[in-house]
């Protein structure tokens, strides 16, 4: 029974991850429907981009439960182009 | 969040990430490509910012949202393969990964038709700077999805013969690793390529 509660808990927190992440998705997509330009709106839906990537790494691949190296790679990753596409965004204004 | 939910006494953390640790050398080489492809994209828009804006409201958005959340979803199925096969459910983990295949499906059919609708344009790589980038960087992930696919096809054939358990599943982690990464990249590709302007 010990070993089986961990799993049935990772799971819902999963699913209420896979249902935020549909959500975020969502606002991404309205955003480009409602045709937002500028700046501003486009660091926004960066960030939400590097939050899903994010919980993506920790939750589905399970990375928060990693101590030491591997726990940061695919964090770092997101900020590396996250750094460098939002950089370009700005200095095309 | 999933520690929140967890009692502190069932909290164990691992050196290592799921899966076999080649695959996520593997995988963080792949990353770093798809970082250099979407660093090329927006430091080229940044001479070219009327250009990539006009030629972007081409793109069909409904589609790939669409592809957004088939491959959100079959990520999600990916993860209840794993927590399947961890509790030794073999009919459960070979279920929740053909249901990730199905998502993957509907993505490669969903993208091919956006593909045949550009190429029945007359567009291709040579069109202009902006579907230079859009074509090469999304045939580029459409290939890893294929590959993910194949993957994720094989890993279910080998838990459908029993080839996985509670105490050995690998193979299971290593191919949802690779599937998470191939979502991953789509996430970022996404706003990128078709909201952003």
């Amino acid at each position: 029974m010990s070993m089986e509660k961990p799993v049935i808990l990772g799971i819902r927190a999963c699913t209420w991850i896979w249902l935020l992440l549909l959500l975020l998705s969502l606002m991404t997509f309205a955003v480009g429907e409602l045709e937002l330009s500028g700046l501003k709106v486009s660091l926004g839906v960066l960030a939400i981009a590097l939050l899903k990537g994010y919980l993506v790494g920790a939750y589905f691949m399970g990375l928060n439960r990693i101590q030491g190296f591997w726990r940061w790679p695919v964090t770092l990753w997101l900020l590396l182009p996250g750094c460098l596409i939002g950089t370009a965004f700005v200095l095309a204004g | 969040m999933a520690d929140d939910t967890t009692p502190p006494s069932t909290i164990t953390r691992e050196r290592y990430p799921p899966g076999d640790l080649a695959i996520w050398i593997f995988i963080l080489a792949e990353l770093a490509v798809f970082a250099v492809f979407f660093a090329a994209y927006a430091y080229t828009r940044m001479n070219h910012v009327e250009l990539f804006n006009s030629y972007q409201e081409n793109l069909d958005r409904g589609s790939a949202f669409i592809n957004t959340l088939a491959l959100i979803t079959s990520s999600y199925f990916v993860v209840r393969a794993v927590a399947a096969i961890r509790d030794n459910d073999h009919r459960h983990c070979v279920g929740w990964l053909l249901a990730a295949l199905g998502m993957g499906a509907l993505f490669l059919i969903v993208k091919s038709t956006e593909f045949a609708h550009h190429l029945g344009q007359g567009i291709t790589l040579s069109t202009n700077t902006f579907y230079m980038f859009y074509l090469s960087l999304t045939f580029f992930h459409f290939m890893h999805v294929i590959m993910g696919m194949v993957i994720l096809a094989a890993v279910a054939w080998k838990a459908s013969q029993g080839e996985y358990s509670h105490s050995q599943h690998t193979g299971v982690e290593t191919g949802a690793s690779y599937w998470h990464m191939v979502d991953l990249v789509w996430l970022i590709l996404f706003p990128l390529v078709y909201v952003m302007r």
